[in-house]
């Protein structure tokens, strides 16, 4: 009885896992072979089953950790190239520095936790680790091609509400830091948070008109890059992508030379290399967003032999391309202040937002319905 | 804990635990240094970091923020103030860390061995390594950097090795320890109104209207030069003196303020130095003194109420001499001096003697006590904080150690978002050059001088120069004359950019500050083919030049005139043009007209608000009054003003050069120190090698009192030189920078702007530090 | 005069503007005008003339004290030879490289290298006696390249070579001038002679005509170096032309 039920159970879940396998032509023959294996099937089975591959490989865990140790060095390298400079180049120098952010690591790793007397203990600690919760989670609702963790018709609203605790986080560390400047950044955190908020929900919410769903996988499988048909949306999205995750011109909570890193001036250690990579994943967050609403997200022609594969890695180059853009904005612009990043967000982007509502609607009409 | 142990413990900490290779490895290649800018030297570190050698590549990345870092930099002179600046950020550094002092300050002292002011890093952190130089090249500070990379894996090394040679030993002629070369008159004779007959027909109708006008307030008039006037009067006549000059003669700023301590004679003597931005006034200085006894408490009434730029002038006198200017708000506590320091300028503070000898039991250099650890706090203004908490303000403490502070503190008062008053607190790089020059022979101050403000050298030697030449009355042949021009004006070219970078990197755009970098090390090229040294060239002596220079470099400098263009435009599309920068600067920071001549600011910041008053026409020297080159002013008196102000300035600035170059192609080589000051030695004429002692050391000024004004880069430059005529050391120098004078502009101009509008209006200023403190 | 007005941007200038900034970015991220020296990797070559540390022969020096006297920071100290003559020692720790001392060294003893990168562990290494300053130095170098900043009328270019810049120069000599040295006041000497114990070329010399001791200078071996005139108790010696 118990056992029939166990093996029932196992079916079921081999069912779930097999009836959604990732389908890679060119692996194709490697899988078979491991599937002869007892444990080796399961395994293999599962690490190919989508949901699991997209929490846990790509776009989830394991490609934030990859892209966390490369993206830095490309920035750096990048901005450093347009600097007239060259960036990292000494620590492997045939490789260029690639593994510039593994010394990093190791060093925040190894360093002092300092705790200051004036800090609020516990908060001070947690928070740095308590962020990654909402940076994280949306990545199980972006669909990565064909691949997603976990396809609801409410994508879309979950993300945006995990994308909105962001700045939550941030005034929690300047809080618990109780340091003077942390304060005055936690403060320009709290009011940047207003400026681009209404905006960005609003170009978004244009674009679920347009598509009539705010189903990602669903907007992803049209395979439409709505920035030809909603540039304005695309742009105010882009904008407020670059607020909210503090990017040069809006690069204002954490002003390095006003106010040292605001909310982050007094972690060191480990602390502050969660805290430093943490901008790289809300950038990476967005940027995914962006790519499946804006971008086509794993459209592209397809790679010979690839399959599914193909469609996850032209969502992972357009959303290379769209974070590589949002950091390269540092060494174009200089900071804005912090009363026009406001007018900008409450008159020029909201208005924008608004005018992006108006063009969505017009394709509505136009086309005769969503996409 | 004893430094020494702390230096251990860093070493101890990565050599402990399985994973040491690994924590070594990664400790290595992520050194980010705390940038501790607090002198000159900080020039070099930018350029190690900027375009031209790029020190991230060596995985230091920059981090302003101590928490963050963990190496310290110190970059030159740490003072008594700064020294609790260092130890506190090297507290809150988190282990494991690492210190490179660089510089020759930083160790034991260089040219400022025997200040006041000076301490030693090594006696406050725990130093892995010191570099040499003054200042170090970045080639040098990323050695430096590589051997503390070294270190950690584990080799631990001095990076040169000296051979030794047996010297001579068969006993030759005898040889006799020579006593000092300074001449030093035992009751040297300090007068300061010196008449001399000139040619200067306006100045004396001037002096015969003051006598008219100013009747019963004056005790003598006396012309001391072309467009030097010197008026004594008493102490209680002073105010109503200045009264008159003020309203009545339109003498509407303060070019300097003075005090002469004459201990034999138990006097000082205060002098304001007093000059009108009326076109017929402009070239004019009247020099207002007073004699003062030299009593336990010597108090003289406040001329800041009439002149607000003489304010800060006499707080700092106040702070050197202790004598009190009634009336002034800051008397109640050190402006610029350290706590422990007192009124270091007068005579009888005595500083160490230099010693000639090298015997083993003489201390290489005097022997120091930095401040204790229980003093580490530097006092706030008494008050201050509570008066700010009763108004329901927030009071932020930026620097001294701050990413956008510069090495001065600023206490911002804040009210939501908008300041309501910005306090200054500066003296963290006084570095004392006023008492070390009246320690040391004439020829010796000009390296002194010049390190005030190494990111414009020739400026600041040619001012010191021009006032000794101006004493002995000496003509430059005129190749020097073009040479001084050329390098001056390149040298205002590298004075732009650097503020020019410091500014864009306060508006947080990197790429700015990266370009112009990129422009600066192509002068400081030429500057090092020319001199031999790329930020101190310390080439400008009086009569000429060092020697002159090859036609290479006046090659080099003209290719430099038009290659500059191509990453000008570059420049200018990326960040001056960029709509951000505009909106961040245009009509922030706005000092009218008026305002602007009232708080006393001068230079390229006073022409931007409308006063065209530069020296360069005004008081032409060298080969400017040749040369087809026009004043550059503005109506704006905003951050934006000011900076495309001096953006056009360097443009006339490259007109200029391009003008000497070419008649330095014209001129034939040949003399370039004047063959009247060599004398004897007139063969050194082309170059000084081997014999500068025999011309200079004995330099003695004729008696009396010697101003001149400078254009340097940054604006007004005056030096003033007591001679007592018998000396080969000055009786007193004064200098008065023009960062000096811009600090209350600063003040003024961020009152009531938002919080970071405070960071645009600092950096159009140009404001240096080291500049400002001396 | 030139007065400088900037107008406010209007909105196509904006965008034009922003434009203009993208486009600067682009176009460096792909054809940069980079000017990075990789300096451990490569060495800047400098000029000849730059200021670094000092080399020293003895056979010139003459012991003047000049180059201490000169010093502005005191870095150099004389120190007693095992030949009871005083060669100058330098402190790094205090040297700031003006070369003062070099323009003042008449005989050209003292002369420059182009050593300008050392980092030293401790400060006590600093000091630099004569004895390590006659032989050349060795520098902890990593460089196989040399670059050199080569300025045209286009922009600036570095130039790089696959050989490994000297770090040292031959010394050029100073200007000899015809001096020598004269006694002004022959009434006020006091016959200590002095003068005669430190010249070096044997060009003073003294006979006894009964009472009156008489010093005579030799015009042609005196060298015009400026020993006696500097040690002289009664300051009566001068230098003067030939």
């Amino acid at each position: 009885m118990m056992q029939e039920m166990i093996s029932g159970m196992i079916n079921t879940l081999m069912g779930t896992i097999m009836s959604n396998q990732i389908h890679v032509p060119v692996l194709e023959p490697l899988i078979k072979l491991l599937a002869q294996l007892p444990v080796g099937g399961f395994m293999v089975s599962l690490l190919f089953w989508k949901a699991f591959f997209a929490a846990l490989i790509c776009p989830g865990f394991a490609t934030v950790g990859i892209l966390l140790l490369f993206f830095p060095w490309i920035e750096r390298k990048l901005c450093g190239r347009i600097q007239w400079r060259v960036g990292p180049n000494e620590i492997v120098w045939w490789l260029g520095g690639i593994i510039q952010l593994l010394a990093d690591t190791i060093r925040f790793m190894f360093q002092e936790v300092i705790v200051h007397r004036d800090a609020h203990r516990p908060y001070y600690l947690q928070f740095p680790f308590l962020t990654f919760i909402p940076t994280l989670l949306p990545l199980l609702f972006i669909p990565a091609g064909s691949i997603v963790a976990i396809r609801t018709p409410y994508a879309i609203q979950i993300i945006l509400a995990l994308v909105c605790l962001f700045p939550l986080f941030i005034l929690g560390l300047g809080w618990a830091s109780n340091s003077r400047f942390a304060f005055i950044g936690t403060v320009r955190e709290a009011f940047m948070y207003f400026a681009y908020e209404i905006a960005f929900i609003v170009a978004i919410l244009a674009m679920i008109i347009l598509y009539g769903t705010s189903d990602l996988v669903a907007i992803n499988n049209t395979g439409t890059w709505g920035i030809l048909l909603n540039p304005v949306a695309a742009f105010v999205f882009f904008v407020g992508a670059a607020m909210a995750t503090s990017r040069l011109p809006f690069e204002i909570a954490e002003a390095d030379q006003e106010l040292a890193a605001g909310p982050h001036v007094e972690y060191s250690g480990i602390g502050f290399g969660l805290i430093y990579v943490l901008c790289y994943e809300k950038a990476y967050v967005l940027a995914g967003l962006m790519t499946v609403l804006f971008l086509g997200g794993g459209s592209g022609p397809a790679l010979p032999g690839l399959g599914e594969l193909s469609g996850l890695i032209w969502f992972l180059v357009k959303t290379l391309i769209v974070m590589t853009t949002l950091f390269v904005l540092r060494v174009i612009y200089p900071r804005y202040r912090l009363d026009q990043a406001l007018s900008i967000g409450w008159s020029s982007l909201l208005s924008l937002a608004l005018v992006a509502v108006v063009i969505s609607l017009g394709v509505f009409m136009i086309g005769g319905g969503a996409i | 804990m004893a430094v020494e142990d702390e230096k251990n413990r860093n070493v101890h900490i990565l050599r402990t635990g399985v994973l040491s290779p690994l924590k070594r490895w990664g400790v290595k290649w992520s050194l980010w240094p705390c940038h501790f800018v607090t002198s000159c030297c900080g020039v070099e570190l930018a350029h190690a970091f900027a375009s031209g050698f790029d020190g991230e590549r060596l995985g230091t990345l920059n981090m302003g923020i101590s928490r963050q870092a963990n190496f310290i930099i110190v970059e030159g002179t740490i003072t008594r103030k700064m020294a609790r600046a260092l130890r506190v950020v090297w507290e809150q550094m988190p282990d494991p860390k690492f210190v490179e002092v660089i510089g020759a300050c930083g160790e034991r002292g260089g040219i400022f061995w025997n200040s006041y002011n000076l301490t030693r890093p090594s006696d406050i952190v725990p130093v892995d390594f010191f570099v040499p130089g003054c200042p170090v090249t970045p080639e040098a500070l990323l050695r430096g950097v590589r051997a503390v990379q070294h270190k950690i894996e584990g080799r631990d090394r001095t990076t040169i090795k000296f051979k030794k040679t047996k010297l001579p030993s068969e006993p030759g002629k005898t040889c006799k320890v020579p006593t000092s070369p300074k001449v030093l008159a035992p009751t040297p004779l300090v007068k300061v109104d010196v008449g001399r007959d000139v040619d200067w027909s306006s100045g004396t109708e001037l002096v015969k209207d003051l006598e008219s006008r100013l009747a019963g307030l004056y005790r003598r008039i006396t012309i001391t030069d072309v467009n030097r006037i010197a008026i004594k009067t008493t102490p209680e006549h002073l105010v109503e003196l200045a009264q008159k000059l003020r309203t009545e003669f339109g003498f509407d700023h303060v070019k300097s303020v003075n005090v002469i301590d004459v201990p034999h004679e138990r006097k000082f003597i205060v002098e304001y130095m007093v000059s009108g931005y009326k076109k017929e006034l402009m070239p004019v200085i009247l020099n207002v003194f007073a004699e003062l006894a030299r009593e336990a408490k010597p108090e003289i009434a406040s001329l800041a109420s009439l002149w607000m730029s003489a304010d800060y002038s006499e707080r700092e006198m106040h702070d050197f001499f202790g004598v009190r200017f009634a009336g002034n708000a800051g008397m109640n506590y050190k402006f610029i001096l350290a706590p422990e320091v007192n009124t270091p300028l007068r005579k009888d503070f005595k500083l160490e003697d230099e010693s000639y000898v090298l015997e083993d039991n003489v201390p290489y250099a005097p022997e120091i006590k930095p401040p204790l650890p229980a003093e580490l706090e530097l006092p706030l203004p008494e008050g201050l904080i509570e008066d700010a908490e009763s108004k329901e303000e927030f009071v932020v403490l930026v620097g001294p150690h701050h990413t956008g502070s510069g090495h001065l503190r600023w206490i911002l008062r804040i009210k939501g978002d908008v300041i309501m008053e910005v306090i200054p607190d500066p003296g963290y790089v006084h570095r004392t050059m006023e008492k070390l020059a009246e320690n040391r022979l004439y020829i010796q101050n000009i390296p002194l001088f010049e390190r005030a403000n190494i990111s414009d050298p020739i400026s600041m030697q040619l001012g010191y120069v021009r006032t000794i030449e101006k004493a002995l009355g000496i003509e430059v042949p005129e190749r020097a004359r073009y040479i001084r021009t050329m390098m001056t004006e390149l040298s205002r070219i590298g004075a732009f950019f650097y503020d020019s970078g410091i500014f864009s990197l306060f508006l947080g755009h990197s790429t700015g500050f990266m370009y112009v970098w990129a422009i600066r090390e192509m002068i400081l090229e030429a500057m090092v083919r020319a001199t031999g040294s790329r930020c101190t060239p310390t080439f400008i002596i009086p009569g000429g030049v060092r020697r002159d220079i090859p036609k290479e470099v006046i090659d080099m400098v003209d290719n430099f005139t038009s290659a500059i263009h191509k990453r000008l435009k570059k420049f200018e599309d990326i960040f001056i043009y960029n709509p951000v920068f505009i909106a961040r600067t245009k009509g922030v920071g706005v000092l009218s007209r008026a305002d602007a001549i009232r708080c006393g600011i001068v230079g390229p910041f006073l022409r931007a608000s409308g006063v065209e008053y530069d020296i360069r026409k005004v008081e032409p020297y060298d080969a400017y009054a040749d040369l087809d080159w026009e004043v550059t002013t503005g109506d704006a008196g905003d951050c934006l003003g000011r900076y495309m102000g001096r953006y056009e300035e360097i443009k006339e600035s490259l007109k200029i050069v391009k003008q000497t170059v070419d008649a330095l192609r014209r001129i034939p080589r040949g003399e370039v120190i004047s063959e009247e000051l060599l004398g004897d030695y007139r063969e050194a004429s082309e170059d000084i090698k081997g014999h500068m002692f025999d011309v200079y050391g004995n330099l003695v000024l004729p008696k009396g009192e010697w101003t001149t004004v400078t254009e340097s880069g940054r604006g007004t430059l005056l030096y003033s030189i007591v001679s007592d005529g018998d000396s080969n050391v000055p009786y007193r120098v004064r200098i008065v920078t023009p960062c000096w004078m811009n600090l209350r502009g600063i003040v003024e101009a961020s009152k009531g702007e938002r919080v970071a509008d405070f960071w645009a209006i600092y950096g159009s200023f140009g404001y240096f530090p080291p500049e400002a403190d001396r | 005069m030139k007065k400088v007005t900037v107008k406010d941007q209007s909105v196509t200038e904006k965008a034009l503007r922003h434009a203009r900034a993208v486009g600067v970015s682009m176009k460096e991220s792909v054809y940069p005008l980079t000017a990075t020296v990789y300096y451990p990797r490569e060495r800047k070559k400098m000029p000849a003339n730059l200021r670094g540390y000092l080399l020293f022969e003895p056979e010139k020096c003459i012991s003047c004290w000049q180059c201490a006297f000169i010093c502005p920071a005191n870095a150099i100290r004389m120190k007693e030879a095992p030949n009871k003559r005083y060669y100058p020692t330098v402190d790094y720790g205090k040297c700031i490289f003006c070369h003062f001392c070099i323009d003042s060294c008449s005989g050209g003893a003292l002369y420059s290298t182009k050593i300008h990168d050392v980092a030293y562990r401790d400060m006590d290494e600093m000091l630099t006696l004569t004895e390590e300053m006659i032989e050349q130095p060795e520098v902890l170098r990593e460089d196989k390249k040399s670059v050199e900043y080569i300025i045209d009328k286009d922009d600036l270019h570095l130039k790089r070579r696959r050989e490994q810049d000297t770090l040292f120069v031959e010394p050029t000599p100073p200007v000899e001038i015809p001096m020598v040295s004269q006694c002004v006041d022959r009434a006020s000497c006091i016959g200590c002679r002095v003068c005669e114990e430190v010249c070096e070329h044997d060009a003073i010399s003294s006979k006894q005509e009964g009472n009156i001791l008489r010093m005579r200078i030799d015009t042609e071996k005196c060298t015009g170096c400026g020993l006696c005139v500097k040690e002289c108790t009664m300051q009566i010696l001068r230098l003067v032309r030939k």
